[in-house]
């Protein structure tokens, strides 16, 4: 690993001031950045501890839902009470060891898993180059959606679950609708998300609702994967009946992707095995699949119908 | 016939806490990363970023005058070229004039530490000249030039073997059934916890110390000498307890010759700690194989002829691939009789890591072939898989048509075991769609039957220390690497002597202290150190034994060695003291020291390739796995494995398990998920070269495990004991893809069987390979059979 | 680049030490280098494997993924500080009678990983077992004698226990 400057900011206004440095990272349990570091894809002069600043470790019920502190830790989140899908996200996340120290914030902010990217050999897109070499390479892990540009697929599982329930992103700047929060290659391909030099992610607000939701997801081993495809579900039930639904899929697109296409088939509907599964074949009919990941084609309508079923029953 | 085959034991067959465990459980055994030295420097490797190219030009001038480095060597500072076997000299500890896959070292550097050697890297300049890169079997085939190495056998074949025993027309006019089969297995890896290190020390007084993690020190003891032209009697390697090895550390590699060139140019103390990417590149894991398999049988399944094929994607580098490619037709014949028997193969090189030795080397990509190919059989002829092979077992102490010896055959027990555990009769062809039971079974060898090199010195040599205080220090080669062998040499010195195993002393794996022991691979050790042992402390025993029979006055034949005493059996109160024993023993004939050592029977095959297969004797497993198969996402669960090892007989019934359970495991990871694999449509990089991106199982894959142990001693083992450490692994691969069908109805022929491929057999009734290559193959050796009149010889 | 060592009081298996280091070393790096606790080992150093596993304020992390700097304050406990006066801890002893060790290198990390476990839970279901420790490779054991050492260890702490009472 590369030589670096620690600061350790006492406040948020001095960590947004020393991250705006060009050559500065954000840490925050590091397990992301000390990874990049270590296999050089990240080599930055400064590295900005968020851990020394204090606060943002509780989950606060507030009168209309939680507030999330972003240094909670992913093992904190998992054992809470917050909905459904938010938990069991939280709670397949990585291993235990990791869960015990990764946080939300971290969560949303890390960078993705495409081998091309982590690699410091490939000059890719995302890396400042020319060319996303997953999408004449090797994909077996990649985008099925928006995979024009850039084929990565968004790391995050604990995102799809806040997506499903309507969460805001809290930063020492602004309060950003999640759905407004990541971006697509074709927008920027440089990063994930909105957030400008200097922007801390300080918070996420979940608000309480009758929701049922529900997260699932496939992977190949049951521990230390990222999912081959996730989703997660947010129901509005009355009685047997859909009244209205959120659909996100997870590991399929460059971000967490809401299936608008899986909702309209389930609302007004009467939740059943059949209408799960035609939602999940919905859902993934605009599908793009590049050589070698159609597989993800096949197993996501699988798994978003068990999501289906699990948040609606 | 070894006296001691059919004795029941104090010590062996009991479940003695292993010697080290108490080390190992708090910290404190020390593996290669853990040693410093004073004045000590850390190395790192340059390495190649193309798969294959020329070396243009190295320029480290740069990199040199960086503060704290201390000296860089390149190709040119060492270039004499090595190799494990000595037919595969092709190594060069740092690539001389070109780069044969992404991650050969090009470049060593030396300095005062890990982050300022890291940081030297990126000053090395390195200039290539690209090639065409061969990334499998067919891509070699068709670029028979630039050819990857010049001693190829043909273009980009690194070798191809062709060896027939018996009248093969006569076999398939015999036959009422013929079937052919086309099987792909994907390369996977060792992946051992330990990532390799080495630590070098060049002593001013001219002699070179090397602490590596290694499975073969003697191999990597002559290496050395040959590459760093040092005498070998001047160069001392140490090997630390290996932090799981698997055949991974059984080669001698670039940075073991790197830091002991960088500590006699130093001369200080260089260590080098592999980083998990570069243990990916050190590989020498399981060969890529596809395999294509045609049987004549019987309308009773019994085998009329089998003509077997292989094609090995070998990797930049010979490594063992030569015997790797024979050890691929090798063992087809020492589970089923089969009466004519031909055997074609060919290994590749390819710009990719190359492959070697992994647990079972050479063997679990056939015997999967096999094994579901019979599987097919027994289906055309509407036999029960089990029924069938049952019937056609090899029988014990008889020769195969490859004048293969075998000596005692616990496959039919380890049917038995394994058909009536699992509920067989009830479960096959009658579960639910959905889930679904596989048998297979497999054999392995006990020790190779002939060295690496050829030489007429004993495999395994043990000596041991005996004095006044009763101290008993025990002295061999062999290298401990998890599997337990220092425990089993401490098992059978204190059986002999009466002993208790913590009364001894182990001292193991050092080239200045222990006499020669080949190493720890093809499962040799408890066999050949164990017969070993059993011989020096026999040697010791009868010493003992003289002087106390003079002493009390009795018979030497009436003098029990047990409990720590030696007495008189017909009067057990009448004897002494261990420890007055050798005291008595010493002051009789002086300082008391015994040796033993070991040479496998001689071969019965004399023709040419003949020396790949033999073993003193041969492990047998069978094995029923139970899947449940997801029909809409194609995902394989294992809940539980039934499994019957022919053990001969165990020395330590709790290391014996531990390894047919860790064989199960790898096994598991190999048949779904492991693949050893590269990037080749872009650059050829190891596709995963990360253990995220390699899957392997955790706590939460991991099967329940039923395990069996039959117990046939073979005469050839000490205590009859025969291998474990690899049998196990062998049929597991096979019985879950038979399960699979049994589950769906749809063959994968492929392995590891991934969810997308279970999918795509659903659709399409199979997923696998559907061409093969075309190779010229040689004109075979012809070998008559033992029952066509043969002696071993090929026909003139 | 010129380094500049920080001098960190850290708190390691009951004892406090100072030592400075650069800021970028890992917790696994200033344990096993400078402090010479080579019990904890690595397998990755990427946070992929588990190896590295220690108890930091009884929690299991791992060392490799951890700098040192963020450990000032903080009771960190290594496979060596598991034994007491001597006396090996019960999981120690049962790893060591079952076979739960065989090559030893990922040991350290599961002992850590288990013992946080036992603390919270003295009586686990195999499944919580599997659970807690399926961040920790093993290649040689296939797992079980591991989970069967845990139960182990779990039912003797339980009986000492009683006993003590």
């Amino acid at each position: 690993m590369k030589n670096f400057e620690y600061v350790l900011p006492g406040s948020l206004e001095e960590a947004s001031k020393a991250a705006a440095d060009g050559g500065a990272k954000l840490k925050a349990a590091g397990v992301d950045l000390l990874d990049e570091m270590k296999n050089t894809v990240a080599t930055p002069d400064k590295v900005v501890n968020l851990l020394s600043v204090g606060g943002m470790r509780e989950i606060v019920r507030t009168k209309d839902g939680w507030r999330v502190g972003a240094l909670v830790t992913l093992a904190q989140l998992a054992d809470s009470r917050l909905p459904a899908a938010i938990t069991a996200a939280a709670g397949e996340a990585a291993t235990p060891q990791i869960r015990n120290v990764a946080t939300v914030g971290g969560n949303l902010c890390q960078r993705p898993r495409c081998w091309y990217y982590r690699n410091r050999a490939y000059a890719c897109l995302r890396k400042g180059g020319t060319v996303c070499y997953a999408l004449e390479g090797e994909n077996r892990y990649h985008a099925i959606f928006h995979n024009d540009a850039c084929a990565i697929v968004h790391p995050s599982n604990v995102a799809p679950a806040l997506l499903a329930l309507g969460a805001t992103v809290v930063t020492n700047r602004r309060s950003i609708p999640i759905e407004e929060f990541f971006v697509l290659p074709s927008d920027h391909v440089d990063r994930e998300n909105v957030l400008e030099d200097g922007e801390i992610v300080t918070e996420v607000q979940v608000a309480q609702s009758r929701w049922s939701s529900a997260y699932r997801e496939e992977r190949e081993r049951d521990s230390f994967d990222w999912a081959t495809v996730s989703a997660a579900v947010a129901l509005r039930m009355d009685g047997a009946v859909v009244k209205d639904a959120r659909v996100v899929l997870g590991a399929v697109a460059p971000v967490p992707l809401r299936s608008k296409e899986g909702e309209r088939v389930l609302i007004g509907q009467r939740l059943t095995e059949k209408i799960a599964q035609a939602a999940g074949e919905a859902a993934f009919k605009g599908a793009t699949p590049l050589s070698d990941n159609a597989y993800k084609r096949l197993v996501g309508p699988a798994n978003l119908k068990r999501a289906i079923l699990s948040a609606g029953l | 016939m070894n006296e001691r085959t059919h004795r029941a034991g104090k010590v062996v067959g009991t479940s003695f806490r292993r010697i080290d465990g108490r080390a190992k459980v708090t910290g404190l055994t020390k593996f290669a990363d853990d040693l410093a030295l004073p004045r000590m420097l850390a190395c790192k490797l340059v390495r190649s970023t193309e798969a294959h190219a020329n070396i243009k030009r190295v320029d480290v001038s740069r990199a040199m005058r960086k503060k704290g480095v201390v000296a860089i060597i390149t190709g040119k500072d060492l270039p004499i070229p090595f190799g494990i076997l000595p037919v595969s000299q092709d190594e060069h500890a740092l690539a001389l004039d070109k780069v044969r896959y992404v991650g050969d070292p090009v470049v060593a550097i030396a300095a005062v530490d890990e982050d300022v050697a890291f940081e030297a890297m990126d000053l090395v300049r390195i200039e290539y000249e690209p090639l065409q890169p061969i990334f499998s079997v067919e891509d070699a085939l068709k670029h028979p030039t630039p050819q990857i190495h010049d001693y190829a056998e043909e273009g980009n074949l690194h070798r191809k073997v062709s060896l027939e025993f018996g009248d093969m027309e006569a076999g398939w006019r015999e036959a009422e059934h013929t079937r052919e089969d086309l099987i792909f297995y994907e390369g996977n890896t060792h992946l051992p916890m330990e990532q390799h290190a080495a630590l070098a020390q060049f002593d001013p007084d001219g002699k070179l110390t090397l602490w590596s993690s290694t499975q073969t020190p003697h191999y990597v003891h002559r290496a050395l000498a040959k590459v760093l032209e040092l005498p070998a009697s001047h160069i001392r390697v140490i090997a630390t307890p290996n932090g799981g090895g698997f055949g991974g550390k059984s080669d001698v590699f670039n940075h073991e010759i790197a830091v002991a060139k960088l500590a006699m140019i130093t001369g200080r103390p260089v260590k080098i700690a592999l980083t998990r990417e570069e243990v990916f590149y050190a590989h020498r894991g399981r060969h890529p194989a596809l395999m294509w398999v045609k049987t004549g049988v019987k309308k009773d399944g019994s085998i009329t002829a089998m003509h077997f094929r292989s094609w090995l994607d070998g990797g930049g580098y010979g490594s063992y691939g030569v015997a790797s490619t024979y050890y691929s037709g090798a063992l087809q014949t020492v589970t089923y009789h089969v009466p004519r028997y031909k055997f074609e193969g060919a290994r590749a090189f390819t710009n990719k890591a190359p492959c070697g030795p992994k647990r079972g080397h050479g063997t679990p990509q056939p015997r999967t072939a096999l094994e579901i190919h019979l599987d097919k059989i027994a289906e055309d002829l509407g036999l029960d898989p089990v029924q069938m092979r049952r019937k056609m077992l090899v029988p014990a102490d008889s020769l195969t048509a490859n004048y293969l010896r075998v000596g005692s055959m616990g496959l039919g027990a380890c049917i038995d075991k394994v058909e009536e555990g699992s509920g067989w009769r009830a479960k096959f062809r009658k579960l639910p769609f959905g889930r679904g039971v596989g048998f297979a079974c497999g054999s392995y060898l006990s020790g190779a039957g002939l060295p690496i090199y050829w030489n007429n010195m004993p495999q395994s040599g043990v000596q041991l220390k005996l004095d006044r205080s009763g101290g008993v220090c025990c002295f061999c080669g062999s290298t401990e690497i998890g599997q337990g062998s220092d425990s089993v040499l401490a098992a059978i010195v204190a059986e002999v002597l009466g002993i208790d195993p913590f009364d001894i002393r182990v001292v193991t794996a050092d080239t200045d202290l222990t006499p020669v022991d080949l190493g720890s691979y093809s499962s040799r050790v408890t066999l050949m150190t164990g017969n070993a042992a059993i011989q020096a402390a026999e040697r010791a025993r009868d010493l003992l034994t003289q002087a106390v029979a003079e002493k009390l006055l009795v018979s030497p034949v009436r003098l029990e060695f047990a409990d720590r005493r030696v007495f008189d059996v017909e009067e057990p109160s009448k004897g002494v003291s261990f420890a007055e024993a050798v005291q008595l023993a010493e002051a009789k004939f002086g300082t008391i020291g015994t040796v033993g050592s070991y040479t496998p029977p001689a071969s019965a095959g004399r023709y040419r390739g003949s020396g790949v297969g033999p073993s003193p004797a041969y492990s047998y497993t069978a094995c029923v796995a139970e899947v449940e198969v997801e029909a809409d996402t194609g995902i394989v669960k294992v809940p539980k494995i039934w499994i019957a090892h022919d053990i001969g007989r165990a020395i330590n019934p709790t290391l014996v398990v531990g390894q047919v359970e860790g064989s199960v495991y790898m096994a598991l990871g190999e048949a779904l998920m492991e693949e050893q694999a590269y990037r080749t449509k872009v650059g050829g990089a190891h596709k995963m070269p990360s253990m995220l991106e390699y899957k392997s199982p955790t706590t939460r894959e991991m099967c329940e495990v039923v395990t069996y142990l039959v117990e046939d001693p073979d005469p050839n083992g000490p205590f009859g004991a025969k291998e474990v450490g690899q049998g196990p692994l062998l049929p597991v691969m096979p019985a879950i893809a038979n399960a699979v069908y049994d589950a769906v109805r749809a063959r994968v022929d492929q392995i590891p069987i991934t969810p997308d491929l279970v999918l795509k057999a659903m659709r399409a009734g199979r997923a696998g390979p559907m061409r093969v290559p075309e190779v010229r193959w040689p004109e075979p050796i012809r070998v008559p059979t033992p029952w066509e009149g043969g002696d071993g010889r090929a026909k003139p | 680049m010129r380094k500049r060592k920080t001098q960190v009081a850290l708190r390691v298996n009951g004892e406090d030490v100072e030592v400075a280091f650069v800021p970028h070393k890992t917790l696994l790096e200033v344990l096993r280098e400078d402090l010479g606790l080579t019990g904890t080992k690595h397998g990755c150093e990427l946070g992929e494997c588990g190896t590295c596993a220690v108890l930091v304020d009884g929690k299991p992390v791992l060392s490799c993924l951890a700098l040192a700097l963020d450990m000032e304050g903080r009771e960190i406990t290594t496979v060596e500080g598991l034994a007491q006066n001597g006396r090996l801890h019960p999981l120690q002893e049962a790893f060591a009678d079952l076979g739960a060790a065989q090559c030893g290198y990922c040991t350290p990390g599961f002992l850590c990983t288990s013992k946080a476990l036992l603390e919270r839970n003295a009586d686990p279901a195999r499944e919580e077992i599997e659970e807690a420790l399926a961040g920790n490779l093993c290649r040689c054991t296939g797992y079980l004698k591991i989970l069967e050492a845990v139960e182990l260890a779990a039912a003797r702490m339980r009986q000492e226990k009683t006993r003590g009472r």
